[in-house]
């Protein structure tokens, strides 16, 4: 069944598809008490196949941005590019949403009154590209893979949330795409099952390399799971520092206890915890 | 032949396994000659980590033993099970298909968790080295039969197990026959009926409506208070209900009571019917459109709290005949409440929802089929319910103004002559009959929305 998982992303491995270029981004919201600058000059390239973690405080403006590479509302100045095309820019403020760049949600999105075998076909068959019977085969591969035999049946209310986010992630990649958006898709997890997530992520970028946009605001997740980690201001949000994570995959939790993963630590929390402080003071509502 | 699993012969010592066997639910009351034997038939084999033994609908031939490591047992949908998945550990029996009525198909499917030992029993064999003790035979299979229901939360007559194998005197253990595959409407009523009547709701239903009764009957018929002398009580109602010779000619023994109640069963069922044909559309249309509703949701926000009856002379002059006018009256308050619940179920669903469809490749009309009607499904059959509950009260405000026939009609006339009995009778009627209708919209949305209904089962809700 792997072959089905690494037949998708031949695509991914050797083309160096899924480059995302921002460049120059501004978004300025019309809220009731005013223009709201949410992101302000931001610049920043996304190489094909890496993991980037956006590290920001709450409310800064990072789910902004990945709404605007999603194509889910419209930027206000500068461009994004995705492997040289234009996604959005001057003369188009919205980029088109698209299975080239799938997003996972941070409170989960998997359709309620489908079962997860459903979920995972759903995008092939939409676009048409796969008849309901094929998909239902490549799903079920799929899930078998990431270890969710025995649930294609079930709803995903009835499954435990880990599983529903692996259901999820599977879900986006049913469809080859160039690149994953992940929003803090583990917010919601215990500990324990978030690091069993942060293992199962891992092994299954290992067999696809798709480029993977992933927020979050737990810097050891993002030191744990990053090739680099962007560290963001707080609104108007822009790339604060940006810190090459010089760890070698493939990685595991013994990783967390290294004394250089300590170091990458201490070198950035400091950075992450001025943000806090400043949205903290701001009083900024998330959005 | 899977070749993650191997046979591993005597990988094991014999007296181990003899042991595991006798720790068994299964086998644990067997005599030491008869483990012997099942320890014969059984084979030692090794999955590996990840393996599937096997999935829902593969054929059933054996059963398993749990030796050494850890197997995830997931029931399919089709079992009906409460408990879904279940972690087996050493000791524990799983594979309880091969010993079921034909035709014996997997519920389940069942993967390792880790690297394991399984004790694998033919339950062809099984039954074969049993048949020369009936009386452990059964024993076994009455052990099989509870492991099913108890550990395993599947209904009982869904997986009945076989008969004691034809040796001498071996009576069939198991009365009912149940296909192991097809559940049939009718088993599934009587099961839940069953359910039903264990637990206390009916009784509790049973306490409310004997302290309704019987405040009714003592301030009306026994101390005959204040105001209440001039009810008729429930004895009364019940005495001339059930009458073959009615003093106020109508009773259940009389023809003309059920034209009534058909007359306006007939009424609601076509203005329901109407109400849902236009109303849920509609609905649809103002929650997914922002243009669509602001022309129209004023207009709609002013019609709605007009009353009924201020319609009643303009349905009389608009509609012709004496069917239309009433049935235009209790489609409109229905369509009402239906429109207004569809509208707000589509302004429910999350915004993530069709973003993430619109991720993966889905038009604006697939988001609108895959999600925004079955998103908002819950809320409209909320709408429903509270429609067919305001088609009765606007049907016997309609019934009262116009019409011959019919509960309202029936209440007025009997008023007109004085008949106050009779006018409880089809009180009372548009009371059940209206229970009866939303109990089935109900049942409808039930049936629709399984995910919901099962997720509801999970969370404890009752």
């Amino acid at each position: 069944m792997s072959a089905v998982l690494s037949q998708a992303s031949q695509g991914n491995a050797h083309g160096g598809k899924g480059a995302i270029r921002i460049e120059h981004v501004d978004k300025v919201y019309e809220a009731k008490s005013g223009p709201v600058q949410a992101v302000s000059d931001c610049s920043l390239d996304i190489r094909a196949g890496e993991i980037c973690m956006i590290v920001g405080p709450s409310g800064c403006g990072k789910t902004t941005l990945l709404n605007a590479i999603a194509g889910f509302h419209d930027i206000t100045g500068g461009a994004i590019y995705l492997d040289g095309q234009m996604l959005c820019g001057p003369d188009r403020p919205k980029a088109d949403p698209g299975p080239d760049r799938v997003v996972v949600f941070q409170n989960g999105a998997l359709f309620p009154w489908k079962t997860n075998l459903e979920n995972v076909a759903f995008g092939p068959v939409v676009q048409g590209k796969l008849s309901k019977a094929q998909a239902a085969e490549k799903a079920r591969g799929l899930m078998a893979d990431a270890g969710l035999a025995g649930v294609e049946h079930n709803y995903p209310g009835e499954v435990s949330s880990g599983m529903r986010r692996r259901v999820e992630i599977v879900r986006a990649l049913m469809n080859d795409p160039k690149v994953l958006l992940l929003d803090e898709p583990f917010r919601a997890l215990d500990q324990l099952t978030k690091s069993v997530m942060h293992e199962a992520l891992l092994e299954i970028y290992y067999k696809n390399k798709v480029t993977i946009f992933f927020i979050t605001h737990d810097l050891e997740e993002a030191i744990f799971l990053g090739h680099r980690v962007a560290i963001m201001t707080t609104r108007p949000c822009r790339p604060k520092k940006i810190l090459e994570v010089d760890i070698p995959h493939p990685r595991d939790y013994a990783v967390l206890t290294s004394p250089r993963f300590r170091e990458l630590m201490e070198e950035t929390v400091s950075a992450v915890h001025e943000e806090a402080v400043k949205a903290f003071e701001a009083g900024e509502k998330e959005m | 032949m899977n070749p993650k699993i191997k046979p591993v012969g005597l990988a094991r010592p014999r007296k181990e396994l003899v042991e595991l066997l006798r720790g068994t639910v299964l086998f644990s009351g067997l005599s030491p000659a008869l483990i012997e034997k099942v320890a014969d038939i059984a084979v030692l084999e090794r999955a590996q980590k990840d393996a599937v033994l096997y999935r829902v609908d593969d054929p059933a031939r054996d059963l398993y033993v749990v030796v050494a490591g850890q197997v995830n047992h997931a029931h399919g949908p089709a079992t009906q099970a409460r408990v879904l998945t279940k972690t087996m550990q050493p000791g524990d029996v799983f594979g309880w298909a091969a010993l079921i009525k034909a035709p014996a198909r997997r519920f389940a499917t069942v993967t390792m968790l880790a690297d394991t030992e399984l004790l694998r029993i033919s339950g062809a064999e099984l039954m074969q080295a049993l048949a020369s003790d009936p009386e452990a035979a059964r024993d076994v299979l009455a052990r099989c039969a509870k492991m099913i229901v108890e550990d395993f939360t599947v209904p009982a007559w869904l997986a009945q197990v076989q008969d004691v194998p034809a040796g001498k005197g071996g009576s069939p253990m198991v009365q009912r026959q149940a296909a192991a595959g097809e559940i049939g409407a009718w088993e599934m009523f009587a099961y839940r009926l069953s359910k039903w009547a264990k637990s206390p709701t009916p009784y509790l239903m049973l306490v409310g409506f004997v302290l309704f009764f019987g405040a009714w009957y003592l301030l009306s018929e026994v101390f005959k208070v204040w105001r209440f002398a001039s009810l008729p009580g429930p004895k009364t109602v019940l005495l001339e209900w059930f009458n073959p010779n009615p003093t106020y000619g109508m009773s259940l023994y009389t023809p003309d009571y059920y034209v009534h109640i058909w007359s306006s069963i007939r009424r609601v069922l076509y203005a329901f019917l109407i109400s849902t044909g236009l109303g849920v559309p509609f609905g649809l249309f103002l929650g997914w459109s922002k243009n669509f509703r602001e022309f129209t949701f004023p207009v709609f926000e002013t019609l709605r709290p007009i009353p009924v009856l201020a319609w009643v002379p303009l349905a009389i002059v608009m509609f012709k005949g004496q069917e239309s006018p009433v049935i235009f009256l209790t489609t409109l308050a229905s369509f009402y409440a239906t429109a207004l619940n569809t509208m707000l179920g589509v302004q429910s669903i999350d915004e993530s929802y069709p973003r993430a469809a619109a991720c993966l490749g889905a038009s604006k009309w697939q988001i609108f089929r895959h999600i925004v009607i079955p998103g908002a499904l819950p809320f409209i059959f909320t709408g429903l319910q509270i429609s067919v509950g305001v088609a009765w009260f606007s049907l016997v405000a309609g019934e009262m103004v116009s019409g011959e026939y019919g509960l309202g009609y029936l209440i007025l006339a009997s008023y007109v002559n004085v008949q106050y009995v009779v006018i409880i009778i089809g009180m009372v009627s548009v009371g059940v009959v209206g229970y009866v209708s939303s109990a089935l919209v109900r049942l409808a949305g039930d049936y629709m929305m399984q995910w919901r209904v099962r997720e509801l089962a999970l969370g404890g809700g009752r």
